[in-house]
């Protein structure tokens, strides 16, 4: 058990400097996935490995911990609100896709792989939308106080976080699939 | 390249602030993005920009860090500016072309946010700038201590905070070998429809993915080997120190605050 424990700290804190690798991996080096490039990365992969290896507990840290890595190699923060969401709680919630990990785990070992591309497409789209929701939030605080009164600001976060979320939901259950697919035994 | 990834912007020098222990540096930046927000007449603002420059000229930090670090943010500060300035229409009419109205409140906001953009901007820059990311843990670790109380991992936190730090550079090399392997095997992964892009990733993240296992695997065993058992009674190679600077700065930043509050409208 307490071999596990160890284990357990050490595999989230390695994925997770993955995680902040595979984020600027996909800036500097010619990894260009989305011909414009822009915030569409592949960062959230490790975090759901995590979350589907560990459970709840373990996307979440991950989540959590890859947002402090952010934090401290140079936070970009011009709202109270805005600074606490974007880098501890808009990450952490992505590690919430663990709540299929027992199911998936269940339908790998079984060889049923149908059932767990559903369940981590379903994990994903939880993670995915949570963080949205989260950066949506910052949105709405950030055109709200430097945008003008009176402007749609839900609108505009709504669209602006819209335009990279989506692609970077569909990149993640691509990517994820065909990674477990290729080693399911060894990744979950 | 390398050692940008293990510095983060930190830019290593000898200066008041360089020399600040990491929690003040924290504390001094939360409150001041905290009390940016109180300013709303001209006399705050210049008191929040000598504050700033103050600061920035302790750290005798070259103006091109700090421009690097505007750099991505200059397009949001003009963004803000222009949708003032046209969208804001009250107060007095400063300047008329054609369908271009310019008023003098949207103006006056205008200016005000966007110098509370590079307020901040410059302010958090500051902070990565003269702390290494380490510091920046040792600092956080001390600071949510009391969390501790809530049940918040505070010590696992820091310790896998400093993993993830270690293994950032080595991670990097391994990434970049195994691109190059499977360069030299012919996958390409720059050009070539998306859906081909999207797979060379695969033969990419599956070798990283299986050799990341193994190392945490072999550095939870070492650990262990060493006596690793969680937080209680551990002790630390960093020791954080505060000085009378440190008192010193923060003291300044609760003058900043009295009088904002005095001076605001």
């Amino acid at each position: 058990m307490k071999q596990n424990k160890t284990l357990f700290l050490v595999e989230i804190a390695i994925f997770t400097s993955l995680a902040f690798l595979l984020n600027l991996v996909s800036q500097v080096m010619p990894l260009k996935v989305w011909p414009q490039g822009g915030s569409v990365s592949i960062e959230m992969v490790p975090i759901f490995i995590m979350a589907y290896r560990w459970g709840v507990k373990g996307g979440v840290l991950a989540g959590f911990l890859l947002g402090l890595l952010q934090f401290v190699f140079g936070p970009t923060i011009y709202h109270p609100v805005q600074g606490f969401i974007d880098y501890f709680v808009a990450f952490s919630v992505v590690g919430l896709a663990g709540l299929f990990a027992s199911q998936i785990k269940n339908a790998v070992q079984q060889k049923q792989r149908g059932k767990w591309i559903v369940l981590a497409t379903l994990g994903i789209l939880l993670g995915s939308l949570l963080r949205f929701i989260s950066h949506f939030i910052t949105g709405i605080v950030f055109f709200g106080s430097y945008a003008p009164e009176g402007q749609p600001v839900a609108l505009y976060s709504f669209i602006y976080n819209g335009t990279y979320m989506l692609p970077n939901f569909i990149l993640c259950v691509i990517i994820v699939v065909l990674v477990i697919s290729a080693a399911p035994k060894k990744m979950i | 390249m390398m050692e940008k990834m293990i510095f983060g912007r930190y830019v290593p020098m000898d200066s008041v602030i360089h020399r600040m222990d990491p929690r003040s540096k924290l504390l001094l930046v939360f409150l001041f993005v905290c009390i940016v927000f109180l300013a709303n007449n001209l006399l705050t603002y210049i008191l929040l920009g000598l504050f700033t420059l103050l600061m920035l000229g302790m750290s005798k930090i070259p103006f091109r860090f700090l421009y690097a670090g505007l750099k991505p943010v200059v397009f949001l500060v003009i963004f803000t500016l222009i949708l003032h300035l046209f969208l804001t229409k009250e107060g007095e009419l400063l300047f008329k072309l054609g369908w271009i109205e310019i008023y003098e409140e949207g103006l006056r906001q205008g200016i005000f946010i966007s110098l509370r953009f590079f307020y901040l901007i410059l302010m958090t820059s500051l902070l990565t700038l003269t702390t290494t990311p380490i510091e920046i843990t040792d600092g956080l670790e001390t600071l949510l201590n009391p969390m501790k109380k809530i049940k918040f991992p505070v010590h696992e936190m820091a310790l896998m905070m400093s993993i993830s730090l270690r293994f950032i550079p080595t991670l990097m090399q391994e990434t970049d070998k195994i691109m190059k392997a499977q360069m030299a095997r012919g996958v390409e992964f720059s050009s070539g429809p998306i859906k081909d892009r999207l797979k060379a990733i695969v033969p990419l993240l599956i070798p990283l993915f299986v050799s990341s296992f193994k190392r945490a695997e072999e550095l939870a065993i070492a650990m262990e080997a060493r006596g690793y058992r969680g937080g209680e009674g551990r002790t630390k190679y960093r020791q954080l120190v505060w000085t009378y600077i440190d008192t010193i700065i923060l003291t300044f930043m609760a003058i900043l605050t009295i009088l904002l509050i005095l001076f605001r409208t």
